[in-house]
């Protein structure tokens, strides 16, 4: 059957080739010593997605974030001078953790220890008996961790020689930018913890292979037609980072009440002009472990942070632009949450089922088709950087 | 509360036995009560609420969302109650018992609806 006249043309195995085509070593999902690498060589030395600029509206605005691959608790706040910084949740004068809270509204930090209170930008402002100290005030500000914004999203790197955020996006900066999350200024949130790898996981939501097995029922409009799998229409690389395009199903197998929940969230988008944008059909990854989609109707983010090498946190986030203002506006967007959700829910269940296959030991390769080039791509992203730590671990050795 | 004051708006009257079990107040606790429930309390519940959604939806958009209280609060909970139940009802169907545990793992910890019930 010719694919382009029935609505569908897979992107060709060729375009792909230069992803390689060989097995892929199964060890990187779940051994310690290449997590350890993982960390230090990629998790340590990218921008990281850390939140979302509307969770500090104001001077004084913070959240509390807590980066299991660093190690480290990070106080993010906005200062008196409106720009956004990351510090060490760490008092410079023991150590002690500055801040309980997960966020809040503050105009200093106070250490409850000896009481050593920093303002918004980081500085120290007061210690008591501060004379006795053999130490310069100036010297004393919280450990600043870089910290920028695109499209509303926060990044932070923990390497201090890291080039800036938007180069290291390329291209990809302006699709961010394009997309409904750029806007938004509130959002809902749904975390999960997994026993699996993160690239596992992660891997999970980069190919459509498995739609029409695991999500038979809540994934049904993707699939269809002349697209059984519902494959994606094109894929994209940007250096480290990947994009895909989802399939528009021309005839969407809709049920009654999903066609309603999903219409009445229209007019209030329309009104918006959050619909008809370039990047609407658009999944965007960015390295290592954040993805965006660009869906009006689901507008969400889904970040994996690697706890062990066969544990992982997900941060799931649908973000929306403005309030909700009537009940129809609530009502689709309680109704599109709740839906990513159950999707997602299927998801998690065969992720550990891989994860428990994998660590047994029992496959040295796994297999990546030409539709899971996505996969391949971050597998490929990840080993040459783990490879050239290890390697310059040797040479130091 | 007037003495008369039904539990919803006189035209919803007919739903007011599905209020307690349904019309909850935040998001986390409406995901909550649909994994606790009986496929036969939501199979009920969507025969009943489902045909009227666009008719309650209609009636509390003429109102201001911040101002609901009362009958026309708990018929917008009920209806928000409503959006979890139809996933279970009309899309997962069968899958629903298999697929309520793991869902159960994906904790809602904000969402735009909780802002105003707190």
């Amino acid at each position: 059957m010719d694919q382009a006249v029935s609505g569908f043309q897979r992107v060709p195995a060729e375009d792909l080739a230069w992803l390689g085509t060989d097995p892929v070593p199964a060890a990187p999902y779940y051994d310690p010593v290449y997590f350890e690498a993982e960390r230090q060589a990629v998790f340590l030395k990218n921008w990281i997605h850390v939140g979302h600029v509307c969770e500090v509206p104001e001077p004084g605005s913070f959240v509390r974030r807590d980066l299991e691959f660093a190690r480290a608790s990070l106080l993010i706040v906005r200062g008196r001078d409106s720009a956004v910084r990351a510090f060490h949740n760490v008092c410079p004068h023991r150590g002690t953790q500055l801040v309980e809270e997960a966020s809040g509204r503050q105009t200093k930090f106070s250490c409850p220890y000896h009481m050593w209170t920093f303002g918004t930008d980081g500085a120290l402002m007061s210690a008591p008996d501060f004379e006795a100290f053999h130490v310069d005030k100036k010297d004393c500000a919280l450990r600043e961790v870089l910290l920028q914004v695109c499209g509303g999203m926060m990044f932070v790197n923990f390497d201090a020689g890291a080039a800036p955020l938007r180069d290291w996006m390329g291209a990809y900066a302006e699709r961010l930018e394009q997309m409904p999350v750029a806007r938004a200024t509130t959002f809902a949130e749904y975390t999960y913890e997994i026993e699996a790898n993160w690239k596992l996981t992660y891997d999970n939501f980069q190919e459509n292979y498995h739609l029409r097995f695991i999500h038979p029922r809540s994934g049904g409009a993707g699939i269809g037609g002349a697209n059984q799998f519902g494959y994606p229409v094109s894929m994209g690389f940007e250096g480290p980072h990947r994009t895909q395009r989802i399939w528009s199903n021309p005839e969407p197998t809709l049920k009654p009440f999903q066609r309603t929940g999903a219409m009445r969230g229209i007019p209030a988008l329309a009104q918006a002009g959050l619909l008809g944008l370039p990047y609407e059909r658009d999944y965007l990854a960015f390295f290592p472990n954040l993805f965006v989609i660009g869906t009006p109707t689901q507008p969400f983010s889904h970040t994996v942070y690697p706890i062990a090498p066969d544990r992982s946190r997900g941060v799931v986030r649908v973000y929306w632009v403005g309030d909700d203002a009537s009940a129809s506006q609530r009502f689709a967007r309680e109704y599109s949450l709740a839906q990513i959700r159950d999707i997602h829910a299927e998801d998690i269940a065969m992720i550990e089922r891989g994860q428990r296959g994998l660590t047994s030991g029992a496959l040295s390769h796994i297999h990546f088709q030409s539709m899971e080039a996505l996969c391949r791509h971050l597998f490929n992203e990840v080993d040459s950087r783990v490879q050239a730590h290890l390697a310059r671990g040797a040479e130091t050795a | 509360m007037m003495q008369n004051e039904g539990l919803l708006p006189p035209a919803f009257a007919t739903l007011e036995p599905f209020v307690e079990r349904w019309a909850l107040p935040r998001t986390a606790d409406r995901a909550a009560r649909r994994s606790a429930s009986t496929p036969e309390e939501r199979e009920a519940f969507f025969r009943a609420a489902g045909p009227r959604l666009d008719e309650a939806l209609d009636y509390l958009d003429a109102r201001a969302l911040r101002d609901l209280d009362g009958p026309d609060r708990r018929l917008m909970d009920l209806m928000l109650g409503l959006a979890h139940v139809a996933l279970a009802v009309e899309i997962q169907g069968p899958d629903e018992v298999k697929s309520a545990p793991w869902r159960d793992r994906m904790r809602i910890v904000r969402s735009s609806a909780d802002r105003e019930a707190a």
